[in-house]
């Protein structure tokens, strides 16, 4: 098989695997899932939006600006389970043990307080506190929803095999639906808790119906065959090879574990004196990537098995065959060591492999670009490794960040320069332009008008009142009378008086006819210009508090800014400093497993050489034999 | 020739041993010890950096979208079994503030309860105007274009207001309606 389409097989094997472990996440989604689907605050709802594309960091610290701004009023309950949830899925144990117990003690509903409890119990059982993780289900009535129940049972039953009651862990997996894939992966760990503490007979029933479970994708067909290959190694570790032939029968050829079935199945035909049936799964495994540690012991297997067919040639030949491809195997893995203790595993990893956010779940899709990558397979299959890998990332992510919200703040002190400037210089001018000339003549001008107006009305003056025209009539007309004044009594003039006089009457009669309504027109614009002259005083006011009041508050902007710097500053070298000691951290258990594979070498290695050296003795003692048959 | 077999056999515990070892289940494979050490202080620094994020989240929000101006849009789904979302535009006061094409993984999140933050700008107090052009495919595979309008009241409180795509089961249509929150 091509290494290429191995790696990639791991790495779909590994994305299964943690679907499985996504699933206790989903769970917290569900808890805090709004009722009927339905979202009363828009805010919760975006808090969901992100989680539901797992975008966790977005979602809690978008969820937790909310709840600052007290957006999110109607989902309180569920905004928290949420938050608790998303907290606990950061490892964060304490604050979210805080926000469950808070929501207990004030008497949320039953629906929210089961979830409290349950999730209390998950974080104790995550922490190893078994008794106290155990009084807290024990809290658990009856309304969870179905898919967190199923949970709560899941976790009963670890809770009891953490006890060693496995009885009881059997009887509470057996009222779960068989179906369940993660019932299946407890019981998978069940039956291996039973082998390895010495009730066989049970663990073996129980890995045998995971064995035969029906699987409809490649997570559970990937762990049927982990059942299998443990029911065929423990049936060969009793020595029953023949069972153990029937287990490892089961096992698909292109499975990932294929290599330790075939291994097995071989050492169970050998166990039953057919060294011939031996070789064939042998020699198909010799043809395979020897940084597996089933290929690598296929190696002596077939030497040891053609020893055992009476081909001591070929048997020496296999032999010192294997002894090359170990040492060339282990210089291989002192090169990817070397490679791995220089930064590359890490490297290459973050490289293929990029992520926007931090998250709980992430999976490694592609091994990294590095001589012998393959060696890296098993390391990256490790839980171990993978929970130390992901908090290596997590911290390049919390770097990038800081990174980010530094050039952020320094954008937003230039923006608050630039307003404290504009406030500076822009607002005194338009308030002098404002207050100075037309406000306060504006307001002297209305004063006047408003008294004119009172006078005129007072003295129901209807020429007060007087349009342009009739203004312009008025002073005609007094000059006509004027005029007629001078020429005193002359009768000639008389007629003139007199049409004077009507033209005043008329003009008056006019006036005096206008009078209400111009009046009330007069009034209304009176009040107008009142609204408007205490709209500007109004702005002006508006204008002068800014004046007083801005500058306060962009002086508490600034203050938060700082503040929110250094401690921006303060986490960047610790974030920096964690980095690197957990970049050391996740190398080492690289390192690690691959000493461990180069102990193994060295072991296959050893046997090697000492099957050699019985092959020399047994042909050297041949000799002897027949020398002395000669004499 | 038995004896050599007993010295060889063994070697499949090697390899085998690995197959009994139990499977990790999330984090939940086994107790794990109190965190302690560098997990411990990794576990801290994460939380010290939630809680920063927030912080700045709330200096941000109040010094550029300030309550008496700031305008927040949501899109959301009800069903939505009549119309596969593709894109959305929107126009406040006749200016695009917003064009979002959807990922898969966004309409599936809209599916599942998940409202959209789409837009959150600043509007002067006063009447404005909102238009929305919905994109995708509806009943029979069909394009499918839709427009929602609104008129609002500004006032100096925030407000929300949320685009709905919902099924009209009596028309078989999808329908398209504003919410405004507040």
């Amino acid at each position: 098989m091509h290494l290429w389409s191995r790696l990639v097989r791991e790495s779909r094997r590994l994305a299964g695997v943690a679907t499985i472990a996504s699933a206790s996440l989903a769970g917290a989604a569900l808890a805090a899932e709004p009722p009927n689907g339905l979202v009363k605050d828009p805010h919760y709802g975006d808090s969901l939006f992100h989680f539901y594309q797992e975008q966790y960091f977005s979602s809690v610290t978008g969820l937790m600006v909310s709840q600052h701004f007290n957006r999110v009023p109607q989902h309180a309950d569920e905004a928290e389970v949420l938050r608790g949830g998303l907290l606990l899925s950061y490892g964060l144990h304490r604050e979210a043990g805080e926000i469950f117990a808070q929501l207990i003690e004030k008497g949320a509903s039953p629906a929210v307080r089961d979830r409290a409890w349950f999730y209390l119990a998950k974080i104790r059982y995550q922490r190893g506190f078994i008794a106290e993780a155990e009084a807290a289900i024990g809290r658990v009535e009856k309304n969870l929803p179905p898919d967190l129940e199923e949970e709560r049972a899941l976790l009963q039953a670890n809770l009891l095999m953490a006890r060693a009651d496995y009885a009881g862990a059997v009887a509470v997996l057996d009222g779960l639906t068989k179906s369940s894939g993660a019932q299946l992966y407890a019981r998978y760990n069940l039956g291996i808790a039973l082998v390895r503490s010495g009730a066989s007979e049970r663990g073996v029933a129980l890995l045998d119906e995971v064995g035969k479970a029906p699987a409809t994708n490649e997570e559970f067909k990937t762990l049927r065959d982990k059942a299998n290959v443990a029911l065929g190694f423990t049936a060969l570790q009793d020595e029953r090879p023949d069972a153990a032939r029937g287990f490892l029968e089961r096992v698909r050829l292109s499975s990932m574990l294929a290599n330790k079935a075939l291994l097995g199945f071989g050492w169970s035909a050998a166990a039953l004196k057919q060294p011939r049936q031996a070789l064939v799964p042998w020699t198909e495994l010799g043809k395979r990537d020897s940084s597996d540690a089933a290929v690598l012991e296929s190696r002596i297997a077939v030497a040891y098995a053609y020893a055992e067919l009476g081909a001591f040639g070929q048997s020496l030949e296999r032999y010192n065959d294997a002894i090359t491809a170990f040492d060339r195997e282990n210089t291989a893995l002192d090169e990817s060591i070397t490679a791995i203790r220089a930064g590359k595993l890490l490297d290459g990893l973050l490289e293929r492999n990029p992520g926007e956010e931090m998250g709980w779940f992430w999976n490694i899709q592609q091994l990294p670009a590095m001589p012998h990558a393959g060696h890296l397979t098993h390391v990256l299959a490790q839980h171990a490794f993978q929970e130390a890998f992901k908090n290596y990332r997590d911290l390049k992510f919390l770097a990038t960040n800081l990174q980010g919200w530094t050039d952020n703040l320094g954008v937003f002190d230039d923006m608050l320069a630039n307003r404290r400037q504009a406030y500076a210089e822009r607002l005194p001018r338009i308030r002098a332009q404002a207050s100075d000339s037309r406000l306060a003549e504006l307001s002297v001008r209305g004063a006047l008008l408003a008294a004119e107006l009172t006078s005129a009305e007072a003295d129901s003056d209807a020429s007060a009142f007087a349009d342009p025209k009739e203004r312009e009539l008025l002073v005609r007309l007094e000059s006509v009378q004027a005029t007629l004044k001078q020429l005193g009594n002359d009768p000639a003039y008389a007629s003139a008086g007199e049409k004077a006089r009507l033209a005043a009457g008329a003009l008056t009669w006019r006036m005096a006819q206008a009078y209400p309504a111009r009046l009330w027109e007069a009034r209304k614009a009176l009040k107008a210009t009142d609204e408007a002259l205490t709209e500007a005083r109004g702005h002006d006011a508006a204008l002068a508090q800014a004046q007083r009041d801005e500058p306060a508050r962009h002086e508490q902007f600034a203050v938060r800014i700082a503040e929110l710097n250094q401690r921006i500053r303060a986490l960047t070298p610790r974030v920096a400093a964690l980095i690197r000691e957990q970049q050391g951290q996740v190398q080492e258990l690289a390192v690690a497993e691959l000493s461990r594979q180069k102990e193994r070498l060295a072991v296959y290695a050893t046997q090697a050489r000492f099957a050699v050296a019985q092959l020399y003795d047994r042909a050297a003692m041949a000799r002897d034999v027949d020398h002395a048959r000669k004499q | 020739m038995f004896n050599r077999f007993c010295k060889v056999l063994p070697l499949f515990v090697l390899v085998g041993g690995v197959a009994l070892q139990p499977l990790a289940w999330g984090a939940e494979a086994a107790p794990a010890a109190a965190p302690a050490g560098l997990d411990g202080r990794i576990q801290d620094v994460k939380g010290d950096v939630i809680r920063l994020n927030r912080d700045l989240m709330v200096l941000e929000e109040e010094l550029l979208f300030p309550a008496n101006t700031q305008v927040a849009l949501f899109v959301s789904m009800d069903v939505g079994k009549l119309f596969e979302l593709d894109s959305v535009q929107i126009k406040l006061d006749d200016k695009v503030v917003t064009n979002h094409l959807y990922t898969p993984l966004e309409v599936q999140a809209l599916h599942r309860g998940g409202v959209q933050r789409v837009h959150l700008g600043n509007l002067k107090t006063g009447e404005h105007q909102i238009v929305a052009f919905f994109t995708g495919k509806g009943p029979h595979e069909r394009d499918y274009k839709r427009g929602a309008t609104v008129k609002f009241e500004k006032g100096t409180e925030p407000k929300y207001i949320e685009l709905r795509i919902k099924d009209s089961t009596g028309k078989l249509q999808p329908e398209f309606d504003v919410k405004v929150w507040q």
